[in-house]
């Protein structure tokens, strides 16, 4: 077998495309941000955003330069199972919706951890929002430092000096733009993404033989008999059923409680744009994620059939690889630039998250009768924090670095959904079982991961890496200690006199849209004791031995 | 008032087992191995189906849910008119 190292032959075309989508990404950027007429608007985009445009910045915040170059690198690595990993994703915004998206956009938040200060108080938001914090940096240093390579490859300068530099035009047009910026170029780069990895893929089967061409996401089963003849094993299923269960904790349970993605809600000019926004979201993200399998398939498929053995540190490239034994080199240009895009709209999700709770979680709650272009200016100055921490630790990368993101995923939802899914549905749910909760949960789960303590661990391998082991684990007790801890103090009146009790009930029914206030809605002891039993249940599976 | 609530939680409680469904039918073939390695659309049915699920066969469910949450919001303002209550 020839073994090939690929490098890119022409950048000057790469350049000229990227060039040309920053230029855009800037004039976007600056026209939409000149509807923001308050400081809140900012973070908001004024509340304004349609259906389809929010459909398209959900896909579009939500699919990263992982879509284009890690997920084929893992399906290269880890066939099939990799696929379902991937599937589930697209139920983040329809459950988001469904649990706690809509109430939160009619109580008027600005991120989750508003409604945590609201609902739990002001020391249970702080954890929140550090938590939150470290959960969108780690997200957003995996794209910067994509991105970075990309620009390192393009224009050959050093890693720094592409990070830098990359990372400061980033930063720029996220904070000149906003919220109303980021969703207009958010909606932009899903399309320009999109048209980017499918048509080129058409043109790859093509060549590759495949008659389902003109329609990449699901029409290669032609292919099939060949690659089963070729990768025998490519369809099996591999792991035990404790692996795919752990799929629901650590990813489903998980994309609930990342806040960039909640926030996308709450930008919806009304809750039936919201819900329908999803239908459209599950449309955008269903078609390229189904493509992105098909670029997975086509990878092995190229290396089983066409006598080129890829490097393993070349199994993330795959899309370029194919892109350029394929497709004319302005279509390669046209990918890169598509690849690009697909980093910059989860950089700027997350670095909107970041400089949101900096703004308005934590300064505007300690100073919160600062003066509007005060609160304009540290808006800025925040996201500019956030971009520059992000780029500061890319300098020295750490070493978990390629399983961070989705490690990340599992402390979303250990620390963030059971206080909020619990806090919008159950009214006994409290601020001390809160406060438990997310940080005894947040904890266990980052010591129970193998980077911490590596000898205090559950499960071992690529199921305690990506955190799917923790957060089988940890999702469990968060929902345990919330409700048991809520139901044991509620009992004590001295604790019970200390917080507002009836406040956070009568905010509940506020959230799902009753003008009144009843005491026997989401008031059920018996569902805090079912939520309490199966979830003690789950932690025992969680740490017996075998399954995986 | 309660039949509206009632429906809420209802609504909440089926719509998530009909989404867990379409994203995690991975499971189903797992706990099920028989079910594996039929061809279905010239692909082996552990795969297609749900890749199919997961998106197509999802839109299907996220449209009833918009619409049926929809409805629902459009009672919970009735009920709060009726009751007399400004919002």
């Amino acid at each position: 077998m020839e073994q090939q190292q690929w490098v890119l032959s022409s950048p000057t075309l790469g350049m000229i495309f990227v060039a040309g989508s920053f230029i855009l990404f800037y004039v976007i950027g600056w026209y939409s941000q000149k509807r923001a007429k308050a400081s809140t608007d900012y973070w908001t985009a004024g509340r304004s955003i349609g259906a389809v445009t929010n459909g398209l910045s959900m896909a579009s915040s939500y699919m990263s330069l992982a879509t284009f170059l890690g997920v084929t690198a893992l399906i290269l690595n880890l066939k099939v199972p990799f696929v379902y990993m991937w599937i589930q994703f697209t139920l983040s915004i329809p459950l988001i919706t469904l649990w706690y998206g809509t109430p939160l956009r009619r109580m008027g938040a600005f991120t989750p951890a508003h409604f945590v200060r609201e609902r739990y108080g002001l020391n249970t938001s702080y954890i929140t929002v550090i938590f939150m914090i470290l959960i969108m940096v780690m997200y957003a240093l995996g794209q910067m430092i994509g991105v970075a390579k990309v620009f390192e490859m393009l224009f050959g300068f050093n890693y720094n000096i592409s990070l830098i530099f990359g990372g400061a035009l980033i930063v720029g047009y996220i904070a000149i733009g906003g919220m109303y910026g980021t969703t207009y170029n958010a909606a932009f780069q899903m399309i320009l993404m999109g048209v980017a990895f499918i048509i080129p893929l058409g043109a790859i089967m093509k060549a590759m033989g495949g008659t389902g061409w003109y329609f990449p996401p699901l029409l290669y089963s032609d292919m099939v008999p060949a690659m089963l003849e070729a990768v025998p094993d490519f369809f099996d299923m591999k792991y035990g059923i404790k692996w795919y269960a752990a799929l629901i904790p650590c990813f489903t349970i998980g994309a609930m409680g990342l806040p960039h993605l909640g926030m996308r809600v709450y930008t919806a000019s009304n809750l039936k744009s919201a819900r329908n926004a999803m239908l459209w979201f599950t449309f955008f993200c269903g078609i390229t994620f189904s493509a992105t399998y098909t670029m997975g398939f086509s990878g092995v498929f190229f290396e089983a059939t066409s006598g080129q053995t890829i490097v393993p540190t070349d199994f993330d490239k795959i899309t370029l690889i194919l892109n350029s034994v394929y497709n004319p080199a302005w279509v390669l240009a046209f990918v890169i630039a598509g690849a690009i895009a697909a980093g910059l709209s989860t950089i700027s999700a997350n670095l909107m998250a970041i400089g949101a709770m900096i703004a308005q979680d934590i300064i505007a709650t300690i100073k919160p009768n600062l003066p509007e272009k005060t609160m304009k200016v540290i808006g800025y100055c925040a996201i500019a924090g956030g971009g520059a921490a992000s780029i500061l630790i890319a300098l020295d990368p750490p070493t978990f670095l390629v399983v961070s993101i989705l490690w990340a995923f599992g402390l979303a939802g250990v620390t963030v959904a059971p206080a909020a899914i619990l806090g919008v549905w159950w009214k006994p749910a409290n601020r001390y079982g809160a406060f438990v909760s997310i940080l005894v949960a947040g904890l266990t789960y980052i010591i129970v991961s193998p980077y911490v303590f590596p000898n205090i661990v559950i499960s071992t391998g690529l199921q305690a890496k990506l955190g799917m082991s923790g957060s089988l684990l940890c999702v469990p007790l968060g929902f345990f200690l919330l409700t048991t801890v809520s139901m044991i103090t509620e009992r004590i009146p001295s604790l019970m006199a200390r917080i507002p009790v009836q406040q956070d009930k009568i905010l509940v029914d506020k959230i799902h849209g009753w003008a009144d206030y009843s005491e026997e809605r989401y008031n059920s002891t018996q569902a805090g004791l079912i939520i309490a039993g199966i979830s003690l249940l789950l932690c025992i599976w969680a740490v017996l031995p075998g399954g995986w | 008032m309660n039949s509206a609530y009632k429906k809420e939680i209802r609504y909440t409680l089926i719509f998530s087992v009909l989404l867990l469904i379409c994203g995690h039918l991975g499971l189903l073939f797992v706990a099920f191995p028989s079910l594996q390695n039929k061809m279905v659309f010239g692909f082996p049915s552990q795969y297609i189906i749900p890749v199919l699920m997961g998106w197509l066969g999802l839109m299907v469910v996220v449209y009833f849910q918009a619409k049926l949450c929809n409805d629902l919001d459009d009672e919970i303002e009735a009920l709060n008119d009726s009751t007399g209550h400004i919002r």
